[in-house]
C-alpha cells in the first residue's frame, strides 16, 4: 500500500513538472508573428494620451484593412531590454516603436525591415528630409518617422514675476531668443531673487535624455563626430558648451540633482516648483497642463553661434524576420498618412514628420497657445545635427558622455580632460 | 567505501548479501525518490545551471544581445581588470556589505530578544518588523524614494521641521549610500529577526533558570548562553545576508541608479548596466560571472571555517 502510495506520489511528481515547464513556454512574452496570416504584433510604450490615439489608430487600420493588430504597451524603461531579448530569442514583435538614438543600432545589425521598395521618390519627399535621414541606414530607410518632438524653455510665470521679470519681455520666437548671456543673466538675477532651495532652472538631460547636451554644442557651433566618425568635439566650440553647461552647476543656477547620471527628473522638478524654468519636449505638455498648479509658459532655447535644440520623437518600424512584410509595411504606411499623423500630433501635443503639417496645420489639444514655440524651435534642427545624433555609434557614444559629463559637473573634472575623453570614446565607438 | 558502508550498517565484512527483492525495492525506491527530485531538478538545470553555462559562454564574447557574437575570448576580463567603474563598483559592494550585514545581524537578535519576552501587542509588533519581506523589493524602494527625495522629501521635511538642515540624499554620495544601507537594513531586519526568534525558541528555559540561580546578569545571559547557543543561526543569517548584499539590486537600482556619480554603484547594478542599458552583453556576463565565484568563494570558505556547521538546524 505504502510503496503504490510512493509510486502514485513519484508520478504526481513527474506531471507536476511537466506541467511547470508547458507553462513556462509562455516566458517568451513576446508577440510574434505566427498567430495567423492578418495579425500583427506591435509593442510599444505610451503616455496616456498616445495610447488613446495609437487605440483608436489601431481599430481604424483594422476597419479598413479587415487584419488584427495586437497592440502591447509596456513601460518605457523595460521596453528596449524587452525588444532586445525578444529578438535574441526570434520572437520579436512584427513591428515596434524606437527613438531615433536606438534605430541605428537596430538596422545596423540588420534586425529591420528595409523599406526600400515601400515607399516612392514622392512619398519620401514628403517627409522632413533629416527626418527620413534619420530612419535611414547605408541610404536605405528601416522605418517610417512616426513624430517629433523637440525641447523649449518652459518658465513659471508667478516666480519669475517674483524675481521682478516682466512678462513682457519674454521672448516668442527664433527671431528674438535670448543669447547665452541674456539668458545667464536671467539665471543669475533669478539665483538671487530665489531662496537656497529653489533653483533658476534645470536642463532635461538625465539618464537616456544625455544626448541633449549636444544642442548646446550645437548652438555654439559645434559638432562631435565628422561623416566619416572622426571625433571633432575637442574644439573651442566643445569648451565653450562644456564651460557654459559647467557654470549651470558651480553657480548653483540648477539643482545638484539634476545631472546626467541623476534619477530626478527636469519636468518633476519644474512642476514641484524647485525651480522657475526647466527644458522639456513638447510632448511633456499634457503632463504640465495636468500637474502645474501655477500659471506657465513657453519660451524659445536660447541661442549662441545659431539656434538648436535636441531630437526628439520616434519612429516606427518592422523587424527583418516578421512573418508578415506586406501587411507590415502596410501599417507603418497608414501610420504616417496625413491623416493618421494628424490625429496623433493633435492629441498628443507632438510634431509631425511630414511637410505639409508643418506650421500651424495641426490644432493641438492642449495648450495650444505655447506649441507654436515648439514648432518655431523644431526648425533650428539641421540636417546635419541628425546625421550625427542618428548614428548607429550614438548609443555608446551617450554612455560615455553621460560618464563624461558627470565627472566634468560633479567632480571638478578639467574642460580639457573632459573633451580629450569624449573623443577617445567617439573614436572607439565610431571605430574610426 | 564498501567497508566503510558495511560498519555503517553492523554487518561485518564479507557477509553482504542483498536479495534480489531487496535491490528491486531499492531501485523502486530510488525511482521514486528521483521522481520527487525531478521536479526541482528539471527547473535548476533548465532555470540555473544552464544560463550560467550560457553565462560562461557569453562572457567570452563580444555581443549586443542580437546579430552576429563575436568570440574575444578573455578580452571582457582584461577589461574589467583595467575599469576602475569595476574596482569602485566592487569596493562599493564591500562597504555594503560590511556595514549591513553587522547591523542586520545586532538589530535581528535584539528585536528578536525583544519580541521572546512577554510584552504588549506582540503579534502585532513581530508582524510590523515582518512585514517588509513580503513586500516587493522594488515598491519598498518606491516608497524609500518618496522618503529620501532630496527636494521636498519627507525625510528633509522633518529634518528642517526640527530645525536641522536638509541632506543631500541624492546629489551626494555618502548620504546616498547611507540612504540605501537603511532602507536595505529595514527590507532583512524581519528575516533575521524571524530566524533569531526560532533559534531561541529552541533554548530551554531551564539553562536561562539555572544561570539566574548562579546570579547571572541579564547580560551574561545573552552572552554566555544566548548568543553562543544562537551560533548555527548566526552562522546561517552570516552567509545569507553576505550573500543577498553581494547581490543587492532592486534598492539601489530603483533609489539611486548607482548615482550619484557612481557612488552607489554595486556590482549587480553595473553588470545591469553594462549588460541591458550600454548593450555589452559579453561584459556584463563577465561581471555576472565575477560576482558568482566571489559569492561562492565566500559561502565555501564559512563552510570550511566554522566549526559549529553541523549544528544547523
Amino acid at each position: 500500500m505504502a510503496r503504490t502510495m510512493r509510486r502514485k506520489a513519484g508520478i504526481a511528481a513527474l506531471a507536476v513538472t511537466t506541467t511547470a515547464l508547458a507553462g513556462c513556454a509562455g516566458f517568451g512574452g513576446g508577440g510574434g508573428g505566427d498567430e495567423g496570416d492578418d495579425t500583427l504584433s506591435f509593442t510599444t510604450w505610451a503616455s496616456e494620451s498616445e495610447q488613446l490615439a495609437l487605440e483608436d489608430l489601431v481599430a481604424q487600420f483594422e476597419d479598413e484593412s479587415g487584419a488584427t493588430v495586437e497592440l502591447n504597451v509596456v513601460p518605457y524603461e523595460q521596453m528596449f531590454s524587452n525588444i532586445d531579448a525578444q529578438l535574441a530569442s526570434g520572437d520579436a514583435p512584427d513591428v515596434f516603436r524606437v527613438d531615433y538614438g536606438n534605430l541605428g543600432v537596430y538596422s545596423s545589425q540588420e534586425q529591420l525591415l528595409d523599406l526600400s521598395d515601400a515607399f516612392s521618390g514622392d512619398e519620401v519627399d514628403a517627409f522632413t528630409p533629416a527626418l527620413w535621414e534619420a530612419v535611414s541606414f547605408d541610404g536605405a530607410p528601416y522605418g517610417v518617422p512616426h513624430q517629433t518632438d523637440v525641447s523649449a524653455l518652459i518658465v513659471n510665470l508667478d516666480m519669475l514675476a517674483a524675481a521682478g521679470i516682466d512678462a513682457s519681455t519674454l521672448p516668442t520666437t527664433q527671431d528674438d531668443a535670448w543669447t547665452w548671456e541674456e539668458f545667464a543673466d536671467v539665471a543669475a538675477q533669478l539665483r538671487t531673487a530665489l531662496p537656497a532651495e529653489q533653483y533658476p532652472f534645470v536642463v532635461n538631460w538625465q539618464q537616456g535624455g544625455t544626448p541633449r547636451w549636444m544642442s548646446w554644442l550645437f548652438q555654439a557651433g559645434g559638432s562631435f563626430m565628422a561623416e566619416d566618425g572622426t571625433p571633432t568635439i575637442d574644439s573651442p566650440e566643445g569648451a565653450a558648451a562644456l564651460d557654459f553647461t559647467r557654470s549651470f552647476f558651480e553657480n548653483q543656477w540648477v539643482p545638484p540633482t539634476s545631472t546626467p547620471a541623476g534619477t530626478v527628473y527636469a519636468d518633476s522638478l519644474f512642476s514641484e516648483q524647485t525651480t522657475a524654468m526647466a527644458f522639456v519636449g513638447s510632448f511633456l505638455v499634457p503632463d504640465m497642463d495636468y500637474f502645474n498648479e501655477f500659471e506657465w509658459t513657453a519660451l524659445p532655447m536660447p541661442r549662441d553661434e545659431r539656434g538648436a535644440t535636441d531630437l526628439g520623437g520616434n519612429a516606427l518600424v518592422a523587424t527583418a524576420e516578421t512573418d508578415q512584410p506586406e501587411l507590415a509595411t502596410e501599417f507603418l504606411r497608414f501610420m504616417v498618412t496625413e491623416e493618421a499623423m494628424s490625429t496623433f500630433c493633435a492629441a498628443t501635443n507632438e510634431l509631425p514628420t511630414l511637410t505639409a503639417l508643418e506650421g500651424d496645420a495641426i490644432e493641438f489639444a492642449i495648450r495650444p497657445d505655447v506649441m507654436p514655440v515648439f514648432v518655431d524651435q523644431a526648425t533650428t534642427i539641421e540636417p546635419e545635427d541628425v546625421r550625427q545624433l542618428t548614428s548607429p555609434a550614438m548609443a555608446e557614444i551617450s554612455v560615455a558622455m553621460q560618464r563624461e559629463l558627470e565627472a566634468a559637473f560633479v567632480n571638478g573634472q578639467s574642460t580639457e580632460e573632459t573633451l580629450a575623453n569624449l573623443d577617445a570614446a567617439i573614436a572607439e565607438a565610431s571605430g574610426s | 567505501m564498501t567497508q566503510a558502508v558495511a560498519h555503517a550498517e553492523g554487518v561485518r565484512p564479507g557477509r553482504v548479501r542483498v536479495r534480489p527483492g531487496q535491490r528491486r525495492a531499492r531501485r523502486r525506491e530510488g525511482l521514486v525518490g528521483l521522481g520527487f527530485l525531478a521536479p526541482n531538478l528539471v527547473l535548476m538545470i533548465g532555470f540555473l545551471f544552464v544560463p550560467i553555462v550560457l553565462a560562461v559562454q557569453l562572457s567570452f564574447q563580444e555581443t549586443r544581445g542580437f546579430g552576429d557574437p563575436e568570440w574575444v575570448g578573455a578580452a571582457n576580463y582584461e577589461t574589467m581588470v583595467q575599469d576602475p567603474e569595476f574596482w569602485r563598483s566592487l569596493a562599493n559592494t564591500v562597504l555594503f556589505t560590511a556595514v549591513t550585514v553587522p547591523i542586520e545581524l545586532a538589530a535581528g537578535l535584539s528585536l528578536a530578544v525583544l519580541l521572546n519576552s512577554v510584552l504588549p501587542a506582540r503579534g502585532l509588533l513581530r508582524t510590523l518588523i515582518v512585514l517588509p519581506m513580503v513586500i516587493s523589493g522594488v515598491a519598498s524602494a518606491m516608497i524609500a524614494v518618496i522618503l529620501f527625495y532630496e527636494s521636498n522629501g519627507l525625510v528633509n521635511k522633518v529634518l528642517e521641521a526640527v530645525g536641522l538642515g536638509r541632506i543631500a540624499w541624492q546629489s551626494e554620495g555618502a548620504p546616498a549610500m547611507l540612504s540605501v544601507m537603511l532602507v536595505a537594513v529595514w527590507l532583512r531586519l524581519g528575516f533575521n529577526m524571524v530566524i533569531y526568534l526560532a533559534g531561541l525558541q529552541a533554548i530551554s528555559p531551564e539553562l536561562y533558570e539555572a544561570a539566574r540561580i548562579d546570579g547571572a546578569t541579564r547580560w551574561q545571559q545573552l552572552r554566555s548562553i544566548t548568543v553562543p547557543l544562537l551560533g548555527s543561526s548566526t552562522f546561517f543569517l552570516l552567509i545569507m545576508n553576505v550573500i543577498a548584499s553581494f547581490q543587492v539590486f532592486d534598492v539601489i537600482f530603483v533609489m539611486t541608479g548607482g548615482g550619484p556619480s557612481g557612488a552607489t554603484s554595486v556590482l549587480v547594478t553595473y553588470a545591469y548596466r553594462n549588460g541591458f542599458l550600454i548593450r555589452e552583453q559579453g561584459y556584463g556576463a563577465a561581471l555576472g560571472i565575477v560576482i558568482l565565484l566571489i559569492t561562492l568563494a565566500f559561502t565555501f570558505l564559512q563552510w570550511r571555517t566554522n566549526r559549529s556547521r553541523d549544528q544547523v538546524g
